[in-house]
């Protein structure tokens, strides 16, 4: 129960007063049902009485009916409301939590992001989030306000009736609603979160199926894979059968719950009657009143099947919430500009568990408009050494300043103002070529942007396909990998940083281009400091000097 | 916008209509024991209001309490039909999409979605019409019934509380017809909210690490909360009509019930003399059309919380019918494992004609035996690809003949033929498995010396895991030439006869092109037939032969 509680604490903190409404409203739905049931009973009741003991004259017949239209309407009333409330303050919650799940995502260890799978954190920030929506809509708000209606009905009724139809009411209802969900509750958790977990199995399978369908195919591998999607979806559904059957049984265990208690207070309040310590009126009230609170157990079941899928849920966004908030923000250092832009001071790296390290002994500085190529073969740590300096990675032992002054110290966005580190596989976003450069740079005008595109030798290629207005679909489709690559590009010179980071920035593009393009970038920010992680040689060519980093593997 | 067919879920769940029907009939019957039970409690306080009591006190109680448990078991039994009726349905869809998915290939066209939607449609989007079939189509089997047979027994009573019935019931359908055109709108429109954020997200997530490192989370997370604000207003205006209308329809009920009982009281008090069928009206009778009042309403009622199933069922089974009526590109053959196919290698086309969407691409006449290298040249979007995947089966030809090692590929031959292939695809798509598995596919074995080959052995033992990793689904983790050459590894692993590869050095850098054709040269030299389609002039040089696809067909 922790994490959903802890969830269910988190709803509370940023809609306390909608949630609160909501309880109240809640509560005052379940006694308005109460009251108009248990009123109505009574009146009908008394009112034959009377009218059988010829003093129908004197009854006074426009209160109590006056009171039964007044609940009638109120109860209808409180219901919109509080089901606007709740529901509207939860979903605003959800969209809260998506935002910040998305934000955490953002903050992952660089590493790890870039080796996420999409389906994992779409589940995350979707169908996790999905599932919560129960937690204050079908089980807290329920269960708090059906104990309180209880709790109150059972107050009036001793008070207006007698304490042993009060309390049968009260004790069926709840030990009977207890067993009921403890048992359910029990037997569901385990096939509601695998269900859960299934379901979303069967989707990563069948994305994985369709993207990678020609591959399968040639390889004779399709019938098993859609073997597998099968296979997930079968069982799923028998998990979900079971649960179906679960969630029914504990229905018509409640409704059998509910039939009890209007029994017993049937049964008693006549019996009470019979020995002429209750008016039949009386008897009635209590009866009418067990109906009506039928309806505090109608949501349980529900609540009960879905709680392991719910703690699934709450529990992973549990695990997601507790990792490191979001880098620290504040002022930046002071940069000192008598430093050089980039120090790398006796760098070494050594991977967890790898007997040699991958570099050690890495010095290194770079003055402004200086531009330095790191040479070495593939996994001699040139992509890491970039990463060190972006602050997106740590070294294992040694020192890096940047403008003086240590890495370690920048906030996250005065580096970002600082830095600006250009991946591999740099990726750009569905939208417009403007829509990808106004990431780095949303308040650039339109000359900005086009002198960008011209330094990467890309003005031309856009020019014909509607110059900023081009179309750029998901993860940059419709682009060839050289221009995705010059895209990116572009977008790290609108940022104008003080350190420029380029790992192979020239991979997949012909000498010549290649060429133009690392020109136009120096051009483009003469000021700035560029490490070049190089493995072409006219990356070489295009630095003023270059550093060997010899692999140790 | 295509116009609304008459009802596009009847067509989906005509195979278990007879389920359904059952599954009403026996909600029906459980609907109806509530006359039972409010005859016992009308028997039981009428009793104590006017002995002889037809029923004691106990025996009231039990007739009420058996009645409820029968009620109840008849509702497990009724549910339990639906769900499997339900599950039935889903399952059959379910695997109707992934057979077609599978075995005809995507879905072509404009205006449907890609993997992500079919993923989303085969996923959450199904489970929609779960909801549709439990409940709301009991639900219109009650109202049908159930609000008659209280009618007619409020009429054997009473005219006037009949009448009552009689006016405030038919007004509720009139106002759900009203309120169902607006729901229905707005569920689609949520509906489609609900893709745009996913497809958004699935987006954003794959470019975390750009948006980090350009110092734009927070415009990214800016942007998404936008759009999950946007979601949840759309989710309120679904759920706002849905509350209002059955607030509206409780409003009704209210009323109605509020008249009934105030009618009544007046009647036995004897101040109203009219309404009955002669003589006053019995306390007994009273209670029990007090307790039927509700009932009268509950079905309506249930049947209008229920629209917005239907309202979201039917724009599911909109998509389902367009995904349905999309065209096909299907291939040959199975994509099942297969022993190679017998007879000595040899490839011939003879006049063959691909159709690619409205486009029809001739491919020039080939011959190839074992060893023989080919290159496939031409201006981007000729047909390149479309030929390669021709020749692997992968499409159908519109006309002419591809013969493979004396046999016509069809559909019997295919899969024996493609366990002769190898395929490097274009653009990689890494499954969610480990980059062993990912290069073994087919073949079982070591991987190490098709990854030595492929000239990527260093950079897989750099990785943190080996060999062991799990990839992005594009291979993030990898730079875009050590995917390629993972690719390469997967089809040389395979150890074929005959290697496709599309593009296999385009946006690749000098030094990884070189690797790349050195490996498959290398297998040329070794007696395996190679078909590139590039445009690579120093690769096509390499070849024995070059063709040129493109011009008049």
């Amino acid at each position: 129960m922790r994490p959903l509680i802890r969830i269910f604490r988190l709803m509370v903190q940023s809609q306390r007063k909608a949630l609160l409404q909501g309880a109240a409203l809640s509560l005052v739905v379940l006694l308005m049902g109460a009251a108009l049931l248990g009123l109505s009973g009574w009146f009908i009741t008394a009112a034959a009485a009377a009218g059988l003991a010829g003093a129908g004259a004197t009854f006074d017949v426009f209160r109590p009916s006056a009171m039964v239209r007044f609940l009638a309407l109120g109860r209808t009333a409180a219901r919109y409301g509080e089901r606007l409330t709740t529901h509207d303050a939860t979903l605003r919650v959800l969209a809260a939590l998506r935002v910040r799940l998305l934000a955490r995502a953002a903050a992952l260890p660089f590493d790890e992001m870039i080796r996420a799978r999409r389906s994992a954190g779409l589940n995350r920030i979707t169908a996790d989030v999905d599932a919560l929506d129960g937690i204050p809509l079908r089980l807290i708000l329920p269960i708090g306000a059906g104990l309180a209606a209880h709790g109150l009905v059972f107050a009036v009724l001793w008070w207006l009736s007698d304490l042993r139809v009060a309390a049968a009411i009260l004790v069926i209802h709840l030990l009977g609603a207890a067993a009921v969900m403890a048992w359910a509750g029990a037997r569901a958790a385990g096939p509601s979160a695998d269900a859960e977990r299934a379901g979303q199995t069967y989707r990563a399978r069948l994305l994985d199926l369709v993207r990678a369908r020609a591959d399968l195919v040639v390889h004779g591998r399709l019938p098993a894979e859609a073997g597998a999607v099968h296979a997930s979806d079968a069982e799923r559904r028998t998990l979900q059968a079971g649960l179906d059957r679960t969630g029914r049984r504990a229905g018509a265990a409640l409704a059998l719950v509910a039939s009890a208690a209007a029994a017993a207070a049937l049964w008693i309040g006549l019996g009470l009657v019979e020995s002429g310590t209750l008016t039949p009126a009386l008897a009635a009230l209590g009866v009418f009143t067990a109906l009506a609170l039928a309806e505090t157990l109608a949501p349980m079941h529900r609540a009960a099947t879905e709680l392991g899928r719910m703690r699934l849920a709450a529990d992973r966004m549990g695990a997601v919430l507790d990792t490191a908030a979001a880098p620290a923000e504040g002022p930046a250092p002071a940069p000192d500009r008598a430093a050089p832009v980039l120090a790398l001071d006796r760098l070494a790296l050594q991977r967890l568990g790898a007997a040699a390290p991958v570099f050690e002994g890495l010095s290194l500085a770079l003055a402004p408009g200086e531009v330095l190529a790191l040479t070495g073969p593939s996994g001699s740590g040139k992509s890491t050494v970039l990463q060190i300096a972006a602050g997106v990675s740590q070294a294992s032992a040694g020192r890096a300043h940047l403008l003086g002054q240590p890495l370690a110290d920048w906030p996250e966005q005065a580096l970002r103002d600082t830095v600006t580190l250009v991946p591999q596989r740099a990726s750009l976003v569905a939208g417009t070529l403007r829509d990808n450069l106004a990431l780095a740079a949303p308040d650039a005008d339109d000359a900005t942007l086009l002198a960008a595109l011209d330094a990467c030798a890309l003005g031309a290629t856009f020019a014909a396909r509607g110059g900023l207005e081009a179309p750029i679909g998901p993860g940059g489709a419709g682009l060839s990998g050289g221009e995705a690559r010059r895209v990116a590009l572009a977008r790290a010179l609108l940022r104008r940083p003080a350190l420029l980071l380029l790992d192979e920035p020239t991979e997949g593009l012909d000498r010549a281009t290649a060429a133009a393009v690392l020109a136009g970038i120096r051009a483009a920010l003469p000021e700035a400091a560029i490490l070049i992680a190089a493995h072409r040689a006219v990356e070489i060519a295009a630095a003023d000097r270059s550093l060997a980093m010899t692999s140790m593997t | 916008m295509p116009r609304r067919k008459p009802d596009p879920i009847a067509r989906l769940t005509a195979p278990v209509r007879p389920a359904l029907n059952r599954a009403a009939a026996l909600a029906v019957v459980a609907n109806l024991l509530w006359l039972v039970q409010a005859g016992a409690v009308a028997a039981a306080i009428g009793g104590a209001l006017v002995p002889p009591a037809l029923l004691s006190p106990a025996e009231g109680a039990l007739v009420f309490l058996a009645t409820g448990a029968l009620r109840a078991g008849l509702g497990y039994v009724s549910g339990g039909i639906a769900f499997r009726a339900s599950d039935r349905v889903i399952a059959d869809l379910r695997a109707r999409l992934l057979a077609r998915e599978a075995g005809e290939g995507p879905a072509t066209g404009v205006g449907i979605g890609g993997a992500g939607a079919v993923a989303a449609l085969a996923g959450e989007k199904l489970d929609l019409l779960a909801p549709y079939l439990t409940r709301y189509a009991p639900a219109r089997a009650r109202v049908a019934v159930v609000p008659l047979v209280i009618l007619a027994v409020a009429f054997s009573a009473s005219w006037a509380v009949g009448l009552i019935f009689l006016i405030s019931g038919p007004l509720i359908p009139v106002f759900m017809a009203l309120v169902g055109m607006a729901a229905q709108d707005a569920s689609e429109r949520q509906m489609r909210e609900v893709g745009t954020l996913n497809d958004l997200l699935a987006d954003r997530l794959a470019a975390l690490a750009d948006f980090r490192l350009l110092g734009a989370r927070p415009a990214l997370i800016e942007g998404f909360a936008a759009q999950a604000e946007d979601l949840r207003a759309r989710t309120m205006a679904v759920l706002r009509i849905a509350f209002l209308s059955s607030t509206v329809l409780e409003l009704f009920a209210a009323i109605g019930v509020a008249m009934v009982a105030v009618f009544l009281g007046f009647s036995l008090l004897g101040a109203i003399s009219f309404g009955t069928w002669g003589g006053p009206i019995s306390p007994m009778a009273v209670i029990f059309l007090l307790m039927l009042a509700p009932e009268f309403y509950q079905p309506l009622r249930d049947l209008a919380a229920a629209w917005h199933d239907r309202a979201a069922a039917a724009a599911v089974a909109e998509e389902l019918a367009a995904w349905e009526d999309a065209a096909r590109a299907p291939g040959l053959g199975t994509g099942a494992a297969a022993a190679p196919l017998p007879g000595g290698f040899a490839l011939t086309t003879r006049g063959v004609r691909l159709r690619r969407g409205e486009t029809v691409i001739a491919l020039p006449d080939i011959t190839l035996g074992p060893g023989e290298t080919l290159a496939l040249t031409g201006p981007s979007g000729a047909g390149k690809t479309t030929a390669l995947m021709a020749l692997a089966g992968l499409l159908r030809p519109e006309a002419g003949e591809i013969r493979v090692n004396g046999q016509e590929l069809d559909d019997s031959t295919a899969d024996a033929w493609r366990a002769e292939l190898g395929w490097m695809p274009q653009a990689p798509h890494f499954l969610d498995a480990t980059l062993r598995d990912n290069v073994a596919m087919s073949a079982e074995g070591d991987v190490a010396a098709a990854l030595e080959q492929a000239g990527v052995a260093h950079v897989v033992a750099a990785l943190p895991e080996g060999v062991e990793t799990r990839l992005g689904e594009t291979g993030a983790g990898l730079s875009g030439g050590e995917a390629r050459r993972v690719t390469l590894a997967r089809a040389l692993h395979a150890r074929p006869r005959l290697l496709l590869a599309d593009e296999p050095t385009a946006d690749l850098d000098a030094e990884t092109a070189r690797i790349v054709t050195q490996a498959l040269m290398a297998r040329a030299k070794a007696g395996m037939a190679l078909i590139v389609s590039t445009h690579d002039e120093r690769l096509a040089d390499l070849m024995d032969r070059a063709i040129k696809i493109g011009g008049a067909p």
